[in-house]
């Protein structure tokens, strides 16, 4: 009898664990506290604990020329750990926004930038780089220009996410195997959003954008 | 259950319990909003153009896209004056993301005391040619002038046939109909989607015309207030 409790005690343990290892391998937090500059009525809530989910709340305030600052930035700082190679995508739900001279998707910039190491445990691998895909590796706050309307562009957009659409893929990004978040145990990546204020028709827009990570192309560490 | 499996097979338990509790996940999320709202402004269109004038002078000038502050003295408005009229251009510049409305208020004020004395009546006003040219402006707006444009026109104003004295007759034009805010010019809105930074916008010229009478003899001040709103 005693036998068979421990049996049954030892398969609860390898059945339990073995879920909890697969999650671990890929994984999305918070990579710091989220920033926002040149808002008026403007905000960012999101938690600067890299052990928390990422979930950020922009408020871009207002963006007619009431607001006189020549553009509201923000920055949402993505920590991503793995064990494998991976890719992350990015798809957008409830967009919300206009025609015309209403604020639209291709008015909203968004880029990519600035991968750091997350503290000790992260992987720092040498045959294989973190790739960030065309269009978006840009800091749409300095790449704006004013195209021949009159109106602000960006190299990459909101208008630039069709479906799930790729963003980033590398190799392993963590070094352990640690069955838990951990403060430093990963990569953390910049994601930037931008808007220039114009002249836009009235109104109130909104999107939200859903980060995934998923095993990625088969590239060594 | 023997005795010692019991607290074994607990703590495995909780120990799991434990290991699953540390949230890690696939998915995150940035939720974005941003407001719209309306925006009109009324700045100046550039230098003024005063002519007719005897003496006086631009005290203040306009300059393009700032703040619309313009001082402007006149000069002599009596017979002295042997201009037809002294006639200052005034020009404005608005820009909008909105439907607006540019009123006016004018009052005036004279150290005479008879009825001869510089009156709001003898002060004519008018609206000129509205255009809206430049990238990023909306060219398509019909603007409703509600003015009868340049007062100085011979349509607008003439001798009174029984007073002898001119008059500005035309609808608005002249400032005795802009004792309080009223309308002067409305239209759709001004600006594409583009940044404050661009320039460009409406401009209108305001023309205020004085014609040189045997007025009564004194000084006389004229403040005139513009606003755009949208309604």
């Amino acid at each position: 009898m005693t036998r068979l409790l421990l049996s049954f005690l030892a398969l609860v343990i390898v059945l339990t664990f073995t879920p909890v290892v697969s999650a671990q391998a890929l994984d999305i937090s918070s990579g710091g506290q989220p920033t926002i500059t040149g808002a008026v009525n403007g905000s960012v809530t999101g938690s600067a604990n890299v052990t928390n989910d990422l979930v950020v709340t922009v408020n871009f305030g207002e963006v007619s020329p009431l607001n006189t600052n020549s553009i509201v930035k923000v920055v949402v700082p993505i920590a991503l750990r793995s064990n494998q190679p991976y890719q992350v995508s990015v798809l957008i739900s409830g967009l919300t926004v206009g025609t015309g001279n209403a604020l639209q998707a291709t008015d909203i910039g968004f880029g990519l930038q600035n991968p750091r190491l997350l503290g000790g445990a992260r992987q720092m691998c040498n045959q294989s780089t973190h790739i960030i895909r065309s269009p978006f590796n840009n800091d749409p706050s300095t790449t704006a220009t004013v195209g021949t309307s009159g109106r602000v562009v960006y190299p990459s957009t909101l208008a630039n996410i069709s479906g799930s659409t790729l963003l980033l893929s590398g190799p392993e990004l963590s070094k352990n195997n640690s069955s838990k978040r951990q403060q430093s145990d990963g990569w953390v990546f910049d994601a930037i959003l931008t808007i220039t204020p114009q002249f836009f028709t009235t109104g109130v827009s909104s999107a939200t954008l859903v980060f995934s990570i998923a095993p990625g192309p088969n590239v060594p560490c | 259950m023997p005795h010692k499996i019991k607290p074994l097979l607990l703590t495995t338990l909780l120990f799991v319990s434990a290991l699953s509790c540390f949230g890690q996940s696939t998915t995150g999320t940035i939720s974005v909003t941003a407001t719209v709202s309306k925006f009109v402004e009324i700045n100046s269109g550039g230098a003024v153009t005063l002519t007719g004038n005897s003496g006086g002078g631009v005290t203040t000038d306009g300059v393009l896209n700032s703040p619309l502050a313009v001082s402007i003295n006149l000069g002599e408005l009596g017979p002295v004056n042997t201009n037809n009229f002294v006639t200052a251009q005034v020009p404005l510049k608005l820009r909008s993301n909105a439907g607006y409305v540019l009123s006016m208020t004018a009052t005036v004020t004279s150290s005479g005391t008879t009825a001869n004395r510089i009156s709001a009546a003898d002060v004519g006003f008018g609206l000129g040619t509205i255009t809206r040219t430049g990238t990023g402006v909306n060219g398509s707006g019909t603007d409703t002038n509600a003015t009868s444009g340049d007062p100085t026109l011979a349509a607008n104003g003439s001798v009174n046939g029984t007073s002898g004295r001119y008059e500005f007759t035309a609808v608005r034009s002249n400032l005795s109909a802009f004792s309080s805010a009223t309308t002067a010019l409305s239209g759709p809105f001004i600006m594409n989607a583009v940044p404050r930074s661009n320039g460009n916008g409406l401009t209108v010229p305001a023309f205020f015309a004085i014609k040189p009478q045997f007025f009564e003899n004194g000084t006389t001040t004229i403040s005139v207030t513009f606003t755009v709103t949208a309604p």
